[in-house]
């Protein structure tokens, strides 16, 4: 019984297929609503689903002077790490299909496996316009990741443990730590922007410097997979901000109604900006983000000793 | 009918619904006058907004499934027309923008010119103009979809009224 429980959690719910198709479904959204506020009409709702479908029926081209094996199996890395990730939130607001003390940190680090394959790939091909978008997307990682997880970590340090499911345990009997820690809330949903690469942190990708950065050289299944992934990595960015900053993720409803008022957030920030350069994300993320929240650790840590 | 036979037939529907619907353009100059290429970025702007029908325009031939090519091809751009042609992965089409691709247009006959885009690389749909509304390039773009679509056989010869348009 408790395999079979596993293998369902691992392929259709809450790992597999349902954060696939989700992600699919949440990107749809994004891009629709980034189209009205452009006053376009924007895709239909089967667009990322035909985009995907299409992929991964396309040829898929090796190119000259890869490692055959780097190039075929990051994709998979990205995914598989994108995936386990959902094991541990509590996706459509359930309880997380595995739970142990500390999976928070687990977590942030299995959605990294994302970038750092994308800039591994960037690095294998023995392209200008991939290296250049590798170096820029590591160079990201770089800038965002400790400001992004030391904003995550408010919440635990204020509920006093590194599990998931305690955190949010808490977050749903506490007030909103968005207006408890809104430097942090900030500083998170900011994070989230670039870790997806969305503008204004969309240098890596930059289409109109760098082609399309260090993915250039993909295309076919490994495109497709790396598209997935980004989805899911986008839906459990969304599930775990609303958890820890919006007052939990109590059921299904709430958790639809939050993320996707989150996902509007989003869109509108990514709709109302530029890309910034490069230098700037990282002089952003280390002179304003990180500090903020190491001043909004300061704040908790002083409020609890009162 | 097997069912292995069933299976392979819905799986090819999705296939083609899925390439139908999801067509990701590639642009090419291969010496247009720019007219043509000003109209082909006027239909990808909020006012016709061809994403709704999931055009997406991309920057490396590897993600693209149409290349979209005005202009006559000089010498200096055949080989890099033939380039990106070849770094395109299957199903690619390719569709002519403009009197000149069509025909070579007002550069017929000039010293650097080498002619038109099918003398290079086969094409698969004509857009005459000079240059082509934007309505009139969503229409092609719609014509070569239904060509997909409905599996009927994609022009390769070049119609023989388009031959004037000089
Ligand atoms: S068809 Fe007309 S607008 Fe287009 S490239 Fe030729 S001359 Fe320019």
């Amino acid at each position: 019984m408790e395999a079979i429980g596993n293998i369902v959690s691992l392929l259709f719910f809450p790992g597999g297929l349902f954060v696939i198709f989700a992600g699919l479904m949440y990107e749809w959204l994004d891009h629709k609503i980034i189209a009205r506020s452009q006053n376009r009409i924007g895709p239909r709702w089967f667009q990322p689903i035909a985009d995907a479908i299409k992929l991964l029926t396309k040829e898929e081209i090796v190119p000259d002077g890869v490692n055959p094996v780097l190039f075929a199996i990051l994709p998979l890395i990205a995914l598989a790490g994108a995936l386990t990730a959902a094991l541990y939130v509590p996706m459509a607001g359930l309880k997380p299909a595995y739970s142990f003390a500390g999976d928070l940190i687990v977590t942030v680090y299995m959605l990294s496996l994302l970038t750092l394959s994308i800039g591994l790939a960037g690095a294998n091909a023995k392209e200008r316009f991939s290296l250049v978008g590798s170096t820029r997307a590591l160079t990201q990682l770089f800038a965002y990741e400790a400001p992004f997880l030391l904003a995550l970590l408010g919440p635990a340090i204020a509920a006093g443990s590194w599990q998931i499911s305690e955190i949010v345990a808490y977050t749903e009997t506490h007030t909103w730590m968005m207006i408890l820690q809104p430097i942090g809330f900030v500083v998170a949903l900011i994070g989230l922007m670039g870790k997806l690469e969305l503008p204004p942190f969309d240098s890596p990708e930059a289409e109109t410097e760098i082609v399309a950065g260090a993915l250039t050289e993909y295309s076919g299944r490994g495109l497709a997979i790396f598209h997935l992934g980004k989805g899911a990595e986008l839906i459990i960015g969304l599930t775990l901000i609303t958890a820890f900053y919006m007052g939990g993720v109590s059921n299904p409803v709430w958790f639809l109604v939050k993320t996707v008022g989150l996902l509007a957030v989003l869109a509108a920030l990514q709709s109302l900006m530029t890309r910034l350069r490069i230098d700037q994300t990282v002089g952003m993320w280390w002179r304003y983000g990180a500090l903020l929240v190491l001043l909004q650790w300061l704040i908790i840590v002083v409020v609890q000793l009162v | 009918m097997n069912i292995t036979q069933e299976w392979n037939d819905i799986l090819d529907k999705v296939k083609t619904w899925a390439r139908v619907n999801s067509p990701w353009l590639i642009h090419y100059n291969s010496g247009s006058c720019n007219g043509c290429d000003i109209e082909i970025l006027a239909t990808l702007t909020p006012r016709y907004d061809a994403e709704r029908l999931g055009v997406k325009l991309q920057g490396s031939p590897r993600h693209a499934d149409v290349l979209v090519c005005t202009g006559p091809v000089t010498m200096q751009s055949r080989d890099r027309l033939q380039r990106i042609y070849d770094q395109m992965p299957d199903p690619k089409f390719v569709v002519a923008v403009g009197s000149c691709a069509i025909s070579g247009g007002a550069f017929q006959g000039c010293y650097n010119v080498i002619g038109h885009i099918d003398e290079v690389i086969p094409v698969d749909a004509y857009i005459p103009g000079c240059p082509p509304r934007p309505e009139a390039i969503i229409d092609g773009l719609v014509k070569l979809l239904t060509a997909i679509k409905t599996g009927a056989p994609i022009q390769t010869e070049k119609p023989e009224e388009l031959l004037d348009v000089v």
